[in-house]
C-alpha cells in the first residue's frame, strides 16, 4: 500500500489508499496456493472434483504442513486422503528421523544464527563490511535451516501418520547454477509457479523474447509472493537477471566449445561456490528491512572495512554458530555424495552409527536448542 | 514378534537417551559446581553478577590470602536471585566466614536485568529450594521439560562455564577498552540505564543480610567501579543508593561497605565497557580488595 501511495504521489494524483485493519491467519499464502492448485487442476482436467467437503478441507488445511508448506498438489495428497492408513513401523521410524533432523536444523542452528543476524540487520549502518558478510552468510544458513527444518518436520510428521508429502529442499546450496538452485530450493513453490504461471504463459516453447518475459514474470511473482515490499521484488528480479546471464553464459560456452572443463572437480566446486555467493548476495535484499538498507549493506560489503569486527553476544555463541554450520555442511556433503540418504530411507550407514547419530541430534536439541523464535516462513 | 522387536528397540533407544541425558547433565553439573565453587568448603565466597565476575580475580585472592575463595557470580542476576544464590551457598558451604556481595548503583533497580532470571537456576533443580523457586516462576510445560530432560537445563554459556570449572579457568577474557565517545553520545541521547531504587529490592537485600547476620558471617558490600560518566549523570539517585549501603553497614554489625568507585571510575582504560572491567581493571580492584581484607584482619 505504501508503494502504491508512493506511486500516486509521484504521479501527482491526490489519492491515498488506507490500510485495512485485518488480522490474517498464519500461512495464508500456503492455504491459498493449495486451494488454487486444486481449482486449476480441476479446470485443466488433471484431477477429479472432490465432493467430500471433509476430505477437501483436510487437503487444504492438512495440519503437518498447515502454516509453511510444502504446497501439496491435489493429485498427491487428496488421493492419499482417500485411502485408509494404519500404523506402520517403517513410516514411524522414517518420519521420526526426518522430524528430529528438521527440529535440530530449526532450534539448534537457525535460531542460534538468528541472534547474530537479527542484531546486525536491525542496524546495518553500525557495522563494517566483514560483519555484514558474516551476517549475510549466517542468514543464508538461517533461512535454509529454518525453512527446510520446518519442511522436514512437516514431511516427517505426515510420514508418521502414513502420508507422503513432496520433497521441498534438495541440498540447494550445492546447486551448480541458478536454474539448478531453483530446482532444489522450495521445490513445491518453484514447481507451482512452473506449472501454473510459467507453462500457461508458454514456458520455453515460445520466441526468445517471450521466454525472457515468462522468466521475468515468474520471478517477479515469486518476489511478490514473499511480501509486498520492494526488497522482495528486487530479490525476485535479481534472480531473474541471474537466470538470464547464466543462460547467455551457457550459450557462449557452447559456442566456443569449452564445455570440456565442466568435467573437472575444481570447475564444479568453483561453480557451486560462485552460485552460493551469488545467492547469498541476493539474500541481502530478502533480509534487509528496506532497499536503502540493502544498498547500504552492499556498499559497506565492498567498500567499508574500517570498523572492528562484531562477534555477537559472546565468543562462545559465535564459535558455536560456525561449528554448527560446519556440522551441517559435513552431513550435507555425505548426503550429496550419497553416503547417507537425503530423506533417510536408504542410508548406507551402519544402523548402530545411525542410532548414535540420532541420539546426538536429540541431545543436541536438548542441550543447545532455543525456543524463542518463530519460523521465518510463518509470515508468508 | 515383528512388532515386539520394534517396541523393544524403541524402549532401548529411549532408555539410552535418558541414561546419556543423566550422565551428560551430571558431568556438566559437576563442572559448574567446580566453577562456582559450590562444593568447596571455602572461607571466602563472592556472590554477585557480571560486575563482580569480571571485577575480581579469585585465583589472585587465593594466592595472596592463602584461603579458599568461591566465586558464585552469574550474568544478569537481580537482588532476589542473589538472595537465592546466597541461600544455596549457605546450604552447600559449611566453612564460610566472609561473603563478598557485589553491589552497584543499580542494585535496587528492577529494570534492565532479565525478567526470566529463574532460568539461570535450571541446572540446580535438584536443590529443593531452587526447585520451588523455579516452579513458581515458570510455566508447567517449561518446568516439566527441564525436570524430565536434564540436559535441557543447560545452554552454551553454562556448558562453557562447566568446562572452565574442570579446566580451573577463571580468567577475565573481556580484552579491550570502553568506547568513551560512544558512551558520551548515548548519554546525550538518554540511552543509558536509569537508577531507580525500589522498596521491594531494598527489602530483599535487608532479608539477605539478615540471613547472613544470623549465621554470623562477615559481609562486605563491594562496589566494583563503573564508569563515572554513568553515575555522574544521575548524581542524586547515585548518592541515595550509596546512602542506603552506608545505612545497611550501620544497621548490621556484620556488614561493611567497601566502595571502590573512587578514583578508578575515572580511569577509563580499566574498563571493557561502561560497567565491566577489563583484565587490567580486574587486577587493580583485586589488589585493593586483598589489601582491604589483609588490613581488616589485623
Amino acid at each position: 500500500m505504501d508503494n502504491i501511495n508512493g506511486f500516486m504521489a509521484i504521479a501527482g494524483a491526490n489519492i491515498k489508499f488506507s490500510y485495512l485493519e485485518l488480522i490474517l491467519p498464519v500461512g495464508i499464502s500456503f492455504f491459498t496456493f493449495q486451494a488454487l492448485s486444486y481449482s486449476l487442476d480441476v479446470f485443466y482436467g488433471n484431477t477429479k472434483i472432490e465432493n467430500n467437503i471433509v476430505r477437501f478441507g483436510t487437503f487444504v488445511s492438512f495440519f503437518p504442513q498447515l502454516v509453511a508448506g510444502p504446497i501439496e498438489r491435489s493429485s498427491n495428497l487428496l488421493e492419499q486422503l482417500k485411502n485408509k492408513h494404519s500404523f506402520s513401523k517403517e513410516n514411524f521410524i522414517e518420519g521420526s528421523k526426518l522430524f528430529i533432523w528438521g527440529l535440530f536444523k530449526k532450534v539448534v542452528i537457525a535460531d542460534r544464527l538468528a541472534i547474530y543476524v537479527d542484531k546486525v540487520y536491525e542496524h546495518p549502518e553500525l557495522y563494517s563490511g566483514p560483519t555484514l558478510i558474516v551476517a549475510t552468510l549466517f542468514f543464508a544458513f538461517q533461512i535454509y535451516c529454518d525453512f527446510s527444518g520446518y519442511s522436514d518436520m512437516a514431511i516427517g510428521a505426515a510420514r508418521i501418520l502414513g502420508f507422503k508429502l513432496m520433497q521441498n529442499f534438495n541440498l540447494p546450496y550445492f546447486a551448480s547454477s541458478i536454474s539448478d538452485f531453483w530446482k532444489r530450493w522450495h521445490i513445491s513453490l518453484s514447481s507451482w509457479f512452473g506449472d501454473y504461471v510459467y507453462k500457461p504463459l508458454g514456458g520455453s516453447r515460445v520466441k526468445y523474447i517471450k521466454w525472457l518475459r515468462n522468466i521475468l514474470v515468474v520471478f517477479l511473482v515469486s518476489g511478490f509472493w514473499h511480501g509486498a515490499n520492494w526488497t522482495f521484488i528486487i530479490w525476485g528480479l535479481l534472480h531473474a537477471f541471474l537466470y538470464f546471464f547464466e543462460s547467455w553464459g551457457d550459450l557462449l560456452l557452447q559456442k566456443f566449445r569449452i564445455l570440456k572443463i565442466k568435467r573437472t572437480v575444481i570447475y564444479k566446486f568453483f561453480k557451486i561456490a560462485s552460485v552460493f555467493m551469488i545467492v547469498c548476495y541476493a539474500w541481502v535484499y530478502f533480509r534487509a528491512s528496506s532497499v536503502r538498507d540493502a544498498f547500504s549493506i552492499t556498499r559497506k560489503i565492498f567498500i567499508d572495512w574500517s570498523d572492528k569486527f562484531y562477534i555477537g553476544s559472546s565468543m562462545v555463541t559465535f564459535l558455536l554458530s560456525i561449528v554448527l554450520i560446519i556440522f551441517l555442511l559435513v552431513f550435507q556433503i555425505s548426503q550429496y555424495k550419497g553416503i547417507s540418504s537425503l530423506y533417510f530411507s536408504r542410508s548406507k550407514i551402519n544402523p548402530w552409527l545411525q542410532m548414535i547419530w540420532y541420539l546426538t541430534l536429540l541431545l543436541g536439541i536438548s542441550l543447545l536448542g532455543m525456543s524463542s523464535n518463530s519460523f521465518i516462513y510463518f509470515q508468508f | 514378534m515383528y512388532n515386539k522387536n520394534f517396541i523393544l528397540k524403541l524402549i532401548a533407544f529411549t532408555a539410552l537417551f535418558f541414561i546419556l541425558d543423566f550422565c551428560i547433565s551430571k558431568f556438566l553439573l559437576n563442572g559448574l559446581e567446580k566453577y562456582y565453587g559450590l562444593n568447596d568448603d571455602t572461607e571466602i565466597v563472592l556472590v554477585g553478577h557480571s560486575h563482580l565476575m569480571l571485577g575480581v580475580d579469585k585465583r589472585k585472592m587465593e594466592r595472596e590470602l592463602g584461603v579458599g575463595v568461591s566465586k558464585y557470580t552469574r550474568e544478569g542476576v537481580n537482588v532476589t536471585d542473589r538472595k537465592i544464590m546466597t541461600q544455596q551457598v549457605l546450604r552447600k558451604n559449611k566453612k564460610i566466614n566472609t561473603l563478598i556481595y557485589g553491589i552497584d548503583a543499580w542494585t535496587f533497580t528492577s529494570e534492565g536485568l532479565s525478567n526470566n532470571s529463574h532460568k539461570l537456576f535450571y541446572p540446580f533443580l535438584n536443590d529443593s529450594v531452587i526447585d520451588s523457586y523455579v516452579s513458581k516462576n515458570s510455566d508447567l510445560s517449561e518446568y516439566l521439560s527441564k525436570k524430565i530432560i536434564k540436559t535441557s537445563r543447560y545452554d552454551e554459556l553454562l556448558i562453557s562455564s562447566s568446562f572452565r570449572g574442570y579446566l580451573g579457568k577463571w580468567t577475565n577474557l573481556k580484552f579491550g577498552k570502553v568506547d568513551v565517545e560512544n558512551l558520551r553520545a548515548n548519554i546525550r541521547n538518554g540511552d543509558y540505564r536509569k537508577i531507580e531504587n525500589t522498596d521491594y529490592n531494598i527489602e530483599v537485600l535487608r532479608e539477605t543480610l539478615d540471613l547472613l547476620a544470623k549465621k554470623n558471617i562477615r559481609v562486605i558490600l563491594l562496589y566494583v567501579p563503573t564508569i563515572v560518566l554513568l553515575t555522574k549523570v544521575q548524581e542524586p539517585a547515585y548518592n541515595e543508593t550509596i546512602a542506603l549501603f552506608d545505612a545497611f553497614s550501620k544497621e548490621f554489625d556484620n556488614v561493611e561497605f567497601l566502595n571502590l568507585q573512587e578514583p578508578w571510575s575515572k580511569e577509563y582504560d580499566l574498563f571493557y565497557d561502561p560497567i565491566h572491567l577489563n583484565p587490567e581493571g580486574q587486577s587493580v580492584i583485586t589488589e585493593k580488595l586483598i589489601h582491604y581484607l589483609k588490613i581488616s584482619e589485623k
